[in-house]
């Protein structure tokens, strides 16, 4: 960790109100997250993981403390800032891949550059280049439900790719994939943070967790941050 | 960007393509209504307007009463010299005509059939044409001239006689169908004829003026009008220009076609309920889709446009269709007038602004009513969006 931090938590509460019952998600989380680092966020279903990682990745917004994104609080901007930044320096793959499935391959890669205005030759361009760098060159014209679990997978990776950000942010990438898919995508990630990116990975896998650098759990709505030396073998 | 939003607007339609297809259906039974009655209206107007320019718009008329009208009474009757009118400045010629019910007699029927004596000016100004033989000239006080319909039924020919008021007149025309109605059913001889058969020398129902070239003719009117007040102390007559003729029938077209516009606009407003309808739908549907959107990165604003041309194209592909069915409509209309009633009623003449004013209310319809769908999409919450089942 250099100087200013990539994304920084003070102190976030998240609490879920469902129906007259408040639920908090996260209670006081404090976390500082540096460029190229690459954390997995661990955890038992329902610790608020997944909450976490959207606050991080400026999809939501905390019910009490600061999230600041490159040194800017998140709160205090206006839902087309929150875009902005969506739209420029973060990239998500969620567990249950989201492709869109009218939509081939090739195009589902290209939807975040259309919304940034990137011109089509260029875009079209990038998105090639995207899916072969994720091993899928030849199965662009492909709708999703035309291709396996780990291909649609890879094509989500490149599609958080296609705007070059800074984080990537990962939820459960493997948890729909069998093993082999699953090693096969977090090689990915861990190539794309040796190339320089910010990783950010949630999952409850051990084995999962293991591809990064740094380890943090989160429990009760807290994180409690895991010394590598400390850690037992699984 | 638009070219991206319209192929993404595209895949949502197609995706749900029987529902798609439903709706379409609902916007093109409306516009289709409003295209036809709208465009009926403007054949009806074009017909009448072209009646009227071939009359000539430097054509005034006099008539008793003070009621406005296009045709002459019956029983109303003006006592007027053709030679006083045509002493007033800028009248270039005065035509009579006398319209009377008489008693009419051939070799096999009789009854009363309304006979109109016609000045030998009014013969022109009236544009008479005949089919057969030829219009009555002025040294031919027993000549009669006969509209098609009227010749039909009293099963008479060019040459053959029969008897107004005991009194012999010789057939020696038939006017062509398909002019005014009323000419159709006309039994025509010369005025001074008829006022001798009916003792009522004189009298004339309708007077028609044709304005000489270079003088106004509504200051003729005005004119005329003046001259006959003073002379007869009360105004118990309309002096009437065609072009003010023309404007009343026209306006009351007019009125009827966007009564009639209007009622088919209900429809067309159902219509645009049935793309709310649609449109909840598949915001409801896509929820999970808004949300992967917003995630990498689309503003609320991309997801409202994105919705409101999904919305706006159904309503565009209904309004084509139902602009090409509506016209068609329109044509079989004129065509079947033409074919039915052998009169010019309808003149066919589809105008590109209605065309291109159905086009543009059809989409606009189909954006506005996906206009509630679009926003409750854009301001979806993105988590709870990427969360929907």
């Amino acid at each position: 960790m250099g100087d200013k931090p990539l994304i920084e938590l003070r102190e976030v509460w998240k609490v879920y109100r469902m129906g007259k019952v408040e639920v908090p998600a996260l209670r006081g989380v404090d976390l500082a997250l540096g460029a190229g680092e690459f954390l997995a966020v661990m955890g038992p279903s329902g610790s608020g993981k997944s909450t976490l990682m959207h606050l991080m990745g400026c999809l939501d917004l905390p019910t009490r403390g600061q999230v600041l994104f490159e040194g800017a609080d998140t709160s205090r901007m206006r839902g087309t800032q929150l875009a902005e930044i969506r739209a420029h320096k973060v990239g998500f793959v969620f567990q249950t891949f989201n492709l869109i499935h009218t939509l081939t391959a090739l195009e589902n890669v290209e939807l975040p550059m259309i919304f940034r205005g990137v011109a089509r030759r260029a875009r079209r361009a990038r998105a090639e280049e995207l899916l072969r760098q994720v091993g899928l060159g030849e199965r662009m014209g492909h709708r999703p439900h035309e291709l396996s679990g780990g291909e649609q997978q890879r094509v989500a990776i490149a599609r958080a790719l296609a705007n070059d950000p800074k984080i990537i942010l990962c939820d459960e990438p493997t948890g729909n994939l069998d093993s082999e898919a699953g090693a096969k995508i977090m090689e990915l990630l861990r190539r794309l943070n040796e190339e320089g990116r910010t990783v950010v990975l949630v999952t409850h896998n051990p084995d999962m967790a293991s591809y990064a650098k740094r380890r943090v759990h989160l429990r009760d709505g807290r994180l409690v941050e895991v010394k590598a030396e400390t850690e037992a073998p699984v | 960007m638009i070219r991206e939003y319209l192929s993404l607007a595209i895949r949502g339609i197609l995706h749900r393509r029987k529902r798609s297809w439903l709706t379409i259906i609902g916007i093109l039974i409306g516009i289709t209504a409003v295209v036809a009655l709208i465009s009926l209206g403007q054949s009806m107007q074009l017909a009448v307007n072209r009646q009227f320019e071939e009359f000539g718009y430097n054509v005034i008329t006099i008539m008793p009463g003070t009621l406005r009208g296009f045709h002459p009474s019956l029983t109303a009757t003006l006592e007027l010299d053709a030679a006083e009118l045509e002493a007033i400045e800028g009248v270039e010629s005065a035509g009579m005509m006398f319209y009377k019910s008489s008693y009419i007699q051939t070799e096999k029927l009789e009854g009363f059939l309304p006979v109109m004596g016609l000045s030998p000016e009014m013969v022109k100004i009236m544009l008479l044409q005949p089919a057969s033989g030829r219009l009555f000239r002025p040294d031919e006080p027993d000549g009669a001239l006969l509209g098609p319909a009227v010749a039909q039924d009293l099963e008479l020919e060019v040459g053959d006689t029969f008897k107004i008021e005991d009194r012999p007149f010789k057939v020696v025309g038939v006017l062509k169908k398909g002019g005014n109605p009323r000419n159709d059913e006309g039994i025509f001889v010369p005025l001074q004829a008829l006022w001798e058969v009916t003792g009522e020398e004189g009298k004339i129902s309708i007077a028609m003026v044709r304005v000489e070239q270079g003088y106004d003719v509504d200051e003729v009117a005005d004119r005329i009008k003046r001259v006959l007040l003073a002379r007869r102390g009360k105004e118990d007559f309309t002096v009437q220009t065609v072009e003010q003729l023309r404007k009343v029938v026209n306006q009351a077209i007019g009125i009827l076609g966007a009564f009639l516009g209007g009622i088919a606009g209900i429809s067309l407003l159902v219509g645009g309920i049935g793309v709310m309808n649609t449109m909840y739908t598949a915001v409801l549907e896509r929820t999970r889709e808004i949300g992967v959107m917003k995630a990498v990165g689309a503003k609320d604003r991309q997801i409202m446009w994105l919705f409101l041309i999904e919305s706006g194209l159904m309503g565009l592909a209904g309004g084509a269709i139902g602009t090409l069915l509506g016209v068609g409509l329109n044509v079989a209309a004129v065509m079947a007038a033409k074919r039915f009633i052998e009169a010019r009623v309808l003149e066919l003449g589809i105008s590109p602004w209605l065309v291109l004013g159905a086009l543009a209310f059809s989409f606009v319809v189909g954006a506005l009513s996906g206009l509630f769908p679009a926003r409750s999409a854009a301001k979806l919450p993105p988590v709870e969006a990427l969360r929907y089942e």
